[in-house]
């Protein structure tokens, strides 16, 4: 069962751009903007995204205006969807402002094969996918690291799994911050997040995490798409995880020391999931140094199951199923970046980076475009690639959507269909499934979500990115 | 979970209880072994709830040990010392991955005590 938030004033800034101003409640330092068309404000006004977003345009030393992308949903304490920056300087940090899976996040991988080609071995490869990845929660493990490997991933990121050939030399060059954050310091993981996280590297985990081959269904940006290696008909794997137990016991360690010691740094808030404490603090620069290493698991996580879809694919199709990598790109991660000249903490919750050209973050290999953007649309609709924009800089601190974004609660979604019928129905549209539950498969139903289409179209129309591909799912392994 | 029981050491048993259902996914599961210790402090009752499930959840994931029979005590100082059984699973069907502390309510109320947590699944 949902709420509506408070009915807050708004101003039209733009047909897709409204603002909370920051009269709207007498403890907003900052006002609040959403990007939404009238049909998506309907849905994003039926939840408690606005009043999350409000109570986050509370905390000390955040600046500009705190966003709401289209995809904005109700989250704990934080709306999912939302962007808010902090000054480096004076500003807080939040672990709720990141979110329990820390660096949850999408890598794209595409290779020379085109589906006319593939058609008669999609389910052989979606069936080798299941097989050698592991999904679900707390499946079987498929890599046991030690305490110093682990140290190592948390330190290192994608470039530790070069050394033990689980990555390519090529692969940390396309992955957000080349898949390792510098802050990131391990002493400050604690002993509970590293035995959950153990022997997690390479797994899906549950909830919405997938992996799922697709084929590039329509071209909006032609100039993009051959920056970004993407041709119409081509196959491409999606995967979409994240930092798995280990960020979840960070987020929930750091929660709960910063909700102690707020009262310290006289720090009132509406909301104790927003918990937070300076960022310059040895609070704040402790969850700062955790959260990096977190990161950085999160991208080796990602970067190890390349490892097998890698192995699978070339397993099926040979040589010609071999995969690059186009790009990975987080979306639950607070960084430190320079904006309007000043250093900020911009943190994004379910909402993804969106450099344009110029920005010199944006890969080299794209900067005649734009960094690469996928917003997964939910399981059996269609995802989508876009590029950053120069323009997204002043709209949104550079930052767009990273999905659909749910329109119907878990439960909700369970009890308004049956995971067999969603089987049947994604089956019945040529969509293969691999899923080890059927409640799982329930609760991710595309009824259950936003209209992807719609979301991506805001995106598009407000410049926070531009469209580039469109890609039809072809077979789903579900954690 | 909605929750309400006589005491707040009842109630934090039947957040366990009801956490357990959760990740068993509604099977019935007969708690053996031995009983194990489990000891949580907190500043106040709120936390105490959330340190408390997230203790289970750290053992569920860990130790695929769901914890099903509880005796709770609650000292001075919000500090729980308690006593559980459960079951070890080959895997555990329900993992839960966090207690929030969003809207958590642990409220005194005619009767007893009662309680809201959202978890994170």
């Amino acid at each position: 069962m949902t709420h509506p938030s408070p009915s807050y004033p708004t101003i039209a800034v733009t047909p897709l751009l409204r603002e909370i101003p920051v009269s709207a409640r007498s403890d907003m330092r900052v006002p609040v903007r959403i990007y939404a068309d009238d049909e998506l404000w309907t849905q994003i006004a039926s939840d408690r995204s606005l009043e999350q977003a409000v109570n986050v345009a509370t905390l000390p030393g955040v600046t500009g205006c705190v966003y709401a992308m289209p995809d904005v949903h109700e989250g704990y304490g934080f709306p999912v969807g939302g962007v808010a920056a902090t000054r480096a300087a004076e500003g807080v940090i939040s672990p709720g402002g990141v979110g329990y899976d820390i660096n949850c996040g999408v890598r794209l991988l595409a290779g020379d094969l085109d589906q006319e080609t593939a058609r008669s071995r999609i389910e052989a490869v979606v069936h080798e996918l299941s097989r050698s990845i592991a999904s679900g929660p707390g499946r079987r493990p498929w890599l046991d690291l030690s305490g110093p490997e682990l140290d190592r991933v948390l330190q290192e990121g994608c470039s530790y799994l070069v050394e033990r050939e689980l990555a390519l030399p090529e692969d940390v060059l396309v992955t957000e911050a080349f898949g390792a954050l510098p802050g990131a310091d391990p002493a400050q993981v604690s002993e509970q997040a590293k035995r959950r996280g153990h022997d997690q590297l390479g797994t899906i985990g549950s909830g919405n995490h997938f992996v799922e081959v697709q084929v590039v269904d329509e071209v909006f940006a032609p100039d993009a798409a051959a920056a970004y290696g993407l041709s119409k008909g081509q196959l491409t794997v999606l995967i979409h995880t994240g930092s798995r137990g280990l960020g979840h016991q960070v987020c929930t360690d750091y929660v709960r020391r910063m909700d102690r010691v707020m009262g310290e740094h006289r720090i009132r808030l509406p909301d104790r999931q927003l918990a937070c404490a300076p960022l310059e603090s040895p609070d704040g620069e402790a969850y700062f140094a955790g959260m990096c290493a977190a990161a950085n698991f999160a991208w080796s996580n990602r970067q190890a199951i390349t490892f097998n879809v890698r192995r699978a694919f070339t397993g099926v199709f040979g040589a010609a199923g071999r995969l690059r990598l186009i790009y990975d790109v987080a979306h639950n991660i607070a960084k430190l970046e320079e904006h309007h000249g000043e250093r900020l903490c911009v943190h994004r919750k379910g909402a993804t980076r969106a450099f344009g050209p110029a920005h010199p973050e944006t890969p080299q290999r794209y900067r005649a475009v734009g960094q690469p953007v996928f917003i997964p649309g939910s399981m059996g609709t269609a995802s989508y690639v876009l590029a950053g924009t120069d323009a997204g800089l002043t709209l949104s601190f550079g930052s767009t959507c990273h999905g659909a974004g749910r329109a119907m609660s878990r439960g909700a979604a369970k009890r308004a269909r049956s995971g067999a019928e969603v089987r049947r129905e994604l089956e019945a549209r040529g969509i293969v499934v691999r899923c080890p539950s059927s409640g799982e498969l329930a609760e991710e139903a595309p009824t259950a979500y936003k209209d992807v289409e719609r979301v991506v179209e805001v995106v598009h129309r407000a410049g926070l990115a531009r469209k580039v591909a469109r890609l039809r799912p072809l077979g789903v392994v579900k954690g | 979970m909605r929750l309400s029981a006589g005491s707040l050491a009842e109630l934090l048993a039947e957040a366990g209880r009801a956490l357990a259902e959760i990740q068993l996914r509604g099977a019935r599961a007969d708690a053996g072994g031995d009983w194990r210790p489990v000891e949580v402090t907190a500043p106040d009752p709120v936390s105490l709830m959330a340190d408390w499930l997230n203790e289970l959840i750290f053992l569920a994931e860990t130790e695929r040990w769901v914890a099903t029979e509880f005796a709770v005590d609650i000292g001075a100082e919000c500090t729980l010392r308690g006593r559980a059984r459960g079951i070890t699973l080959p895997q555990v069907p329900g993992l839960v991955k966090a207690a929030t502390l969003h809207r958590l309510r642990v409220e005194p109320a005619a009767g007893g005590w009662t309680s809201e947590v959202i978890l994170d699944v």
